[in-house]
């Protein structure tokens, strides 16, 4: 016989959206609320000193424990699945998008316009800045729109990230300091960070991860955190639309969990969410479950880094502080166009071409004094790592399918993501990536130095999309509130709901709507005001 | 990114940043105070220390005071003492593969060091260390003749063991220091203060 776990609402998933729909619930409302994630717990705080110091040194998981072995996927998939999700790994680079991420069509006729305008967004923004810590340094206003200042000030530049954006202001860019989730000061009981230059693990706790928000709410009493326990399926009520139970496992013990709730959050990412939706298919719903009109597991989004690295013709220190970055909003809002591009632009120190070597030009092995002569006579030029992200229209058919042929060890088919551009974006590909390529020779022309090597990878980064947010029922899974279409009382939230990836690092854009879907979520049950 | 970019990128800084050899900001964490738990300390604890000792002498900078060349020595082998075989690693961002770390390099490693000693001493009649430095350089060059690559590679993957030493500290900051005659102190948790200044030139280098 099955357990059976009751809440006023449950949310399904761990992660940062998880996190943020939960703190903001817990706020708002007096309502139970059960946080179920698949995962286990990785290394808490106390042991991610030791953990990083492992990773340093032989490369090993600073998570261990952190991916569920036969939960797996083909396609762009990042395995984290954990208290934490994937933002434990994080770089905690917390970019909003602008206002023309939501008017791609009415701006440019390209793409699809959002239900929600960046103004909508914006209060959610902020506030997911807070809830998560944000060090970041006010853009030039017309490039950086916000209606208040940063919860703590930037990360300073280090000599040598200053001395890039020196470098790299005399093209006429603005460049500034890359907003992170970081911590310039302590805030709100968290460490500030120290500069380990390991963000991948941050030792100290001044990177934010979401396993902090949980704790916080379970030493306060507000949440039931279920962890290891895998929802396979939601079930209907008989008469009705409504969800009535999460049939999950625990991967523990093996033992069958009902979840019963008046509404259910799928706070699951980009590709376990829709997943668990097709996942759930019925007799009436048999493509799955908010799936009426075949757009779960559509329009996948995302955006693709064309990189470069070139060398500056002033001295440089690597290492002071080399996850540190510069960032431009300047491609970002561009004014008009003759033809669709948009991207952003950050500049990182690099140590491309500096590094010590075995063998110098000629082929010859170096050994003792002739190593370190050959590093300091290459060091004299500094490098810098050059970036533009730009946004791939989603195509219809970017889409996340279950995939037969690749099974777990219950039996479910696991998803299988293909991201294909939208006829629009593949037309404009090469002219994306010729003109960042101009950008890039622009800022070597115009503060010099050369071109060392620069490159495309045919990724889509920060991926979302597959229940995607929409009036129009016809051509989208969720409302504007993340409510689906066909289900009153169930939510996605976050990244799924994206229409478009943007052009910058999505996490915080996933965070401010799943704010904004737990604002509207709380009104249904009683305020704790 | 650790942002780190993207899929091969960040399986290749992944490599990269295994090959660190950083002086800690974990109590504790200096190199050299690697606990062995879990790892078959009896293998690398046995490498020759003399002999690894005299390849340090060849393959270090001779600007390095002895005890500091010693004490890179000294932590090469407590970081090898520290190693366990075939570690889940840190998984990449956008790949679903689960990478594990290499096997155990020690034994050959080992090898490789005993046999430095065997062709010395049939060579010329006397153990690697003892060798004048001339012909223990040329005896190592033979060794490391046909050896690929350019770069510097990851210490627990090298051809050879005096790679591997190189390797390490080569990735160490107290080398990164060393080139760049500058405290940097990269990786060791410093706090913002101070990052806003040109690194201070260290004395003596
Ligand atoms: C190395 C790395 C660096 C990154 N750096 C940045 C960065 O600098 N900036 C940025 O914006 N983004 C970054 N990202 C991306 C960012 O981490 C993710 O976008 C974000 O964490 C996604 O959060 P999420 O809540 O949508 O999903 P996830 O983090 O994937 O969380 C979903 C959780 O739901 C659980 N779950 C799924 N299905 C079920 C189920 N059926 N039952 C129960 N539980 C379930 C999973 O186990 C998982 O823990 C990075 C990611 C990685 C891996």
């Amino acid at each position: 016989m099955a357990s059976v776990i009751e809440a006023d609402i449950c949310i399904i998933g761990g992660g940062i959206t998880a996190a943020m729909v939960a703190l903001r619930l817990a706020e708002d409302t007096s309502a139970s609320i059960a946080v179920v994630e698949a995962g286990g717990r990785t290394d808490p705080l106390e042991e991610r000193f030791e953990a990083r110091q492992r990773y340093m040194d032989y490369g090993d998981t600073p998570y261990p424990g952190d991916h569920i072995p036969d939960q797996t996927a083909r396609g762009i998939m990042s395995r984290s699945m954990v208290l934490g999700g994937q933002a434990m790994h994080w770089g905690g680079t917390t970019p909003r998008f602008t206002p023309e991420d939501f008017r791609v069509r009415s701006l440019y006729g390209v793409g699809t316009d959002w239900p929600i305008d960046y103004d909508e967004l914006e209060p959610f923004y902020q506030e997911a800045e807070e809830r998560i810590g944000v060090s970041g340094e006010q853009g030039p206003e017309e490039l950086d729109p916000r209606s208040s200042p940063y919860p703590m000030p930037a990360i300073p530049l280090s000599w040598t990230l200053d001395r890039l954006k020196e470098w790299g202001e005399r093209s006429g860019i603005p460049f500034w300091a890359n907003p992170v989730a970081k911590n310039s000061v302590p805030y709100r009981g968290r460490n500030v960070c120290q500069r380990c230059d390991t963000c991948t693990i941050c030792p100290t706790g001044a990177k934010y991860t979401p396993d902090f928000s949980f704790n916080q709410l379970l030493e306060e009493g507000r949440i039931e955190l279920h962890l290891n326990t895998l929802v396979r399926r939601l079930e209907l009520e008989d008469a009705t639309d409504r969800i009535e139970v999460a049939q999950a496992v625990n991967l523990e013990s093996g033992e069958e969990v009902e979840l019963r709730a008046r509404s259910f959050v799928l706070a699951s990412g980009y590709a376990w969410g829709p997943h668990l939706l097709l996942l759930s298919a019925n007799s009436r719903y048999p493509d799955g479950l908010a799936n009426r009109t075949g757009n779960v597991g559509r329009w996948m989004t995302g955006h693709r880094p064309v990189s470069a690295y070139v060398e500056v013709p002033m001295e440089l220190y690597p290492g002071i502080y080399s996850r540190h970055s510069l960032i431009s909003n300047r491609f970002r809002r561009p004014g008009p166009l003759d033809r669709y591009l948009r991207h952003d632009l950050r500049i990182w120190e690099s140590e491309v071409g500096r590094q010590p070597r075995l063998r110098d030009d000629d082929g010859t092995l170096l050994l003792g004094d002739a190593v370190m002569a050959d590093w300091r006579s290459r060091g004299s030029q500094g490098a810098a790592r050059l970036r533009g992200y730009y946004d791939v229209l989603p195509s219809r058919e970017s889409r996340l399918t279950l995939d037969s042929s690749l099974r777990n060890d219950l039996g479910d088919p696991l998803p299988r993501v293909d991201f294909v551009d939208s006829e629009a974006s593949l037309a404009l590909r090469q002219h994306s990536e010729d003109s960042i390529r101009g950008v890039f020779s622009e800022l070597v022309r115009a503060g010099g130095g050369r071109m060392l090597r620069s490159g495309v990878q045919d990724i889509y980064d920060h991926p979302g999309g597959g229940a995607r947010m929409g009036d129009d029922p016809e051509s989208s899974v969720v409302d504007r509130w993340g409510r689906t279409h066909d289900h009153e009382n169930l939510w996605v939230v976050g990244a799924p709901t994206m229409v478009s990836g943007g052009c910058a690092n999505g996490t915080l854009t996933f965070s401010a709507l799943s704010l904004r879907s737990a604002s509207e979520l709380g009104k249904e049950f009683p305020s704790t005001a | 990114m650790s942002d780190s970019d993207r899929r091969s990128f960040l399986k290749r800084s992944v490599t990269a940043v295994s090959a660190l050899a950083v002086t800690g900001c974990a109590p504790g964490s200096e190199p050299g105070s690697e606990a062995v738990e879990g790892s078959d300390a009896s293998t690398s604890a046995a490498l020759p220390p003399t002999t690894l000792e005299a390849v340090g002498e060849v393959v270090l900078p001779a600007e390095l005071p002895p005890e500091e060349r010693q004490q890179v020595v000294a932590g090469f082998r407590d970081w090898l003492a520290g190693f366990r075989p075939v570690v889940e690693q840190n998984h990449g961002y956008g790949t679903s593969e689960i990478d594990y770390g290499p096997p155990d390099p020690a034994p050959a490693y080992r090898a490789q060091l005993l046999a430095l000693d065997l062709e010395a001493q049939r060579r010329h009649g006397s153990d690697f260390a003892a060798l004048a430095p001339e012909p223990r350089e040329a005896l190592l060059r033979r060794s490391l003749e046909g050896v690929a690559g350019t770069g510097m590679p990851n210490p627990l993957t090298a051809e050879h063991v005096a790679l591997a030493l190189m390797a390490r500290y080569y990735d160490s900051a107290a080398a990164l220091d060393r080139c760049y005659g500058v405290g940097i102190a990269r990786y060791s948790c410093r706090g913002l203060s101070g990052m806003t200044d040109r690194p201070a030139p260290l004395e003596g280098v």
